[in-house]
């Protein structure tokens, strides 16, 4: 085949259909306020992991949501449960209790 | 003479299985002590600590001196149950001694005496012990009435709720409140028979003889030693597995305590002896902000530490606890409840990693330069004005200070240790540290009691002080370096748990605020202050809980009627004032705001 110097990249997009949504079914089950988030970020604005590194809770949760489990674990792992994204959350959903329950269903305890 | 009677059986099968099973679990307890535990028990053994030790086990075993504290009539409950049951035995093996001489007597016949020695006929007759007998189950009866009393009325001894029975707890305390009155029939138709007994058994005696045909009485002589037998039998039995165990487990444990064993962030052998010596009184149930506001019925000390011993803890009972301490400030065993909650928390949750914050290594956002270092701690960088107030102190003071985390820092790591992740809070704990000594601060200085606790107990820092800023004001105060106004404002203050409680900083807060204005308490204060709700410590209650809890708080601070609520917690300021109009401020601003010239 001719190398040509660039490739094509693999598709982003999330199929829901495909994906399983299992766990994140149960995450939402014990925690039903997580479906209240409207994404605005705030979380991820005021993470103290999230100021050292690139740590973004929103898109971790959205994307456990979505059924993209693929590193989520190793990612919350960052999170330091300091607890200021719960101080600023707009719909005042429980972020803490969010991350040891996806850490929960995802990890090893 | 013999000692032995059929109806003897139950008893005598229910004490050896009581003293097996305690033995086997004193035994296997101190078996599995860690080394460094025994170490101090060996020590402890041959110094003034052990006198200490009986002393109090005569004042909290026996008396219960700080139940007392709590309601004197649920105090004479328990200290007529327990000290007049003693002094039953005690009395009981003396009168045996008068009668018998230092002879070996088996138990029963001590528990049995006056069947096996009935009064008629005998030489010698001492009517001193039937009257002391008597006014000691007279004692020890009217705590059995008081505790029927308070199934239906426990809102007269002090206590609005109390605890919901597991089924060996029931079958314990049925047996046990039978077991007084059994013995007073028993011993009165005995007295009746053959004579004897003083204003009690012996009345009661005279009356049944005068009431009864002589061989009625006689019928239910036998039938009546057997009941008495049966119901000693059942509740010896039933009390290793039940919440009896306490009897006999607090007296170690006080032992153990005067020796310096605590309960640790990890389970260890020695947590047995304080669960164990729980005795399920509910005292705990009453001051739970949880219950009283939320309505959450089984999460309270007494049934997380019941679950824990009876190995059926679940998570989220485990984990729905403010841990604000309020339960453990009113235990009359003085069981460290948070302590024993947080290793619990551990065992389910952590996980070493060795990788988790590797992401730490070789950062340092810190500045300026100062041998007084600041931490504001996240939940202050969430209060700027509490951060600004801070910088117009220090400038009012001419402290020259080094700010470690301004511009964003690294977690203290409490927030995770109260989650159970010790090993991994421990990462976060020595980053600091290590960031402390690189800048060769000698004071540190936190705005945030959460902060303060864990830098106080875990850090270790040598070399270093560690302040709260309400401590740090007041000296400077006192110093000379910060002068402030005083006007005709009125204030009220919160108590944060972490500070007060959880550190024992009550005055100076209050000394800060008495030099800018006038200060006026809530009714809950110092020890006894609520929980604003939103402890980092739990991790389950949602956010229209936690607000339930803060508008009970505001209501509170609200009746003072003060200008201004202040509170030294940046978290407790952020939730009280979700619950009132009123105005909400950290110590700092106030200070910052009166600052003289």
């Amino acid at each position: 085949m001719i190398n040509f110097g660039y490739s094509i990249n693999k598709p982003r997009v999330i199929d829901i259909d495909r994906n399983n949504l299992h766990k994140s079914n149960e995450i939402l089950r014990e925690m039903p306020e997580l479906q209240a988030c409207i994404g605005c970020g705030s979380c991820t604005a005021t993470c103290t992991a999230g100021n050292l590194t690139s740590f973004n809770f929103r898109k971790v949760h959205t994307l456990v949501r979505r059924g993209e489990y693929q590193g989520a674990y190793e990612e919350m792992n960052k999170c330091m449960l300091c607890g200021k994204c719960r101080l600023v959350c707009p719909r005042g959903i429980n972020t803490r209790g969010v991350v040891m329950l996806i850490k929960r269903k995802l990890g090893d305890f | 003479m013999s000692f032995y009677a059929d109806f003897c059986i139950p008893f005598i099968a229910g004490a050896t299985v009581m003293f097996a099973a305690i033995a086997l679990k004193y035994v296997t307890w101190l078996k599995r002590l860690p080394k460094s535990d025994l170490m101090l028990i060996a020590k402890g053994i041959p110094t003034p600590r052990t006198a200490g030790a009986v002393w109090e086990i005569f004042r909290e075993s026996l008396l219960h001196r700080r139940i007392f504290r709590v309601n004197p009539l649920l105090g004479y409950m328990h200290m007529s149950l327990a000290f007049g049951w003693f002094l039953l035995i005690v009395v009981g093996w003396t009168e045996t001694v008068a009668y018998l001489g230092m002879r070996w007597v088996p138990l029963q016949g001590h528990v049995f005496f006056k069947y096996f020695m009935p009064m008629n006929g005998i030489e010698g007759h001492k009517p001193f012990f039937d009257f002391v007998m008597d006014l000691l189950l007279l004692f020890v009866l009217s705590g059995v009435a008081l505790a029927w009393f308070k199934r239906f009325r426990s809102r007269s001894m002090g206590m609005k709720r109390t605890t919901k029975h597991v089924l060996f707890d029931r079958v314990a305390l049925t047996a046990l409140w039978f077991v007084f009155p059994a013995r007073l029939v028993a011993e009165s138709i005995t007295c009746g028979l053959y004579g004897g007994g003083s204003f009690l058994t012996g009345g009661i005696g005279a009356g049944l003889a005068a009431a009864v045909p002589p061989e009625a009485l006689a019928m239910a002589y036998e039938p009546a030693w057997w009941f008495y037998s049966c119901a000693l039998g059942v509740f010896f039995v039933a009390m290793p597995f039940s919440r009896y165990m306490h009897i006999f487990t607090e007296i170690p444990l006080i032992f153990l305590r005067h020796y310096s064993l605590r309960p640790e962030a990890k389970e260890k052998s020695y947590d047995n002896f304080e669960i164990q010596a729980c005795s399920r009184c509910g005292i705990c149930i009453d001051p739970c902000q949880l219950q009283s506001q939320l309505g959450i019925n089984d999460v309270q000390s007494v049934y997380f530490l019941r679950d824990r011993r009876y190995a059926m803890l679940q998570q989220k009972i485990a984990n729905n606890c403010l841990m604000c301490g309020r339960c453990e400030a009113v235990c009359p065993v003085g069981i460290n409840l948070n302590t024993l909650r947080l290793n619990s928390r551990s065992t389910m949750r952590n996980i070493p990693n060795e990788r988790r914050y590797n992401y730490l290594a070789g950062l340092d956002r810190s500045q300026g330069e100062g041998r007084v270092g600041y931490f504001a701690g996240c939940m202050t960088l969430l209060t700027p004005k509490t951060l600004a107030a801070m910088q117009r102190i220090f400038e009012a003071a001419r402290e020259d200070v080094w700010w470690a985390d301004k511009d964003g820092g690294v977690c203290c790591g409490r927030p995770l240790k109260l989650s159970g992740e010790v090993d991994s809070a421990q990462k976060m704990i020595d980053y600091n540290k290590e960031l402390f000594r690189r800048h060769g601060i000698t004071t540190l200085v936190t705005s945030c009691p959460i902060c303060l606790r864990v830098f106080r107990e875990e850090y270790g820092l040598q070399g270093v002080e560690v302040l709260h800023h309400s401590e740090y004001i007041l000296r400077l105060m006192h110093r000379g370096r910060l002068s402030v106004k005083y006007s005709a404002a009125t204030f009220t203050y919160h108590d944060p748990c972490e500070l007060g409680r959880g550190s024992g900083i009550y005055d100076e807060p209050r000394a800060v605020i008495e030099a800018v204005g006038h200060l006026t308490e809530p009714a809950h204060t110092r020890e006894d202050a609520l929980c604003c709700g939103s402890s980092v410590a739990n991790t389950a209650i949602n956010d229209a809980q936690q607000l339930r809890i803060a508008e009970g708080v505001a209501q509170e601070l609200d009746a003072t009627d003060a200008e201004t609520v202040v509170t030294a917690c940046p978290l407790c300021k952020k939730a009280i004032m979700r619950g009132t109009a009123r105005r909400v401020a950290d110590l700092s601003e106030i200070v910052a705001e009166n600052l003289g010239r």
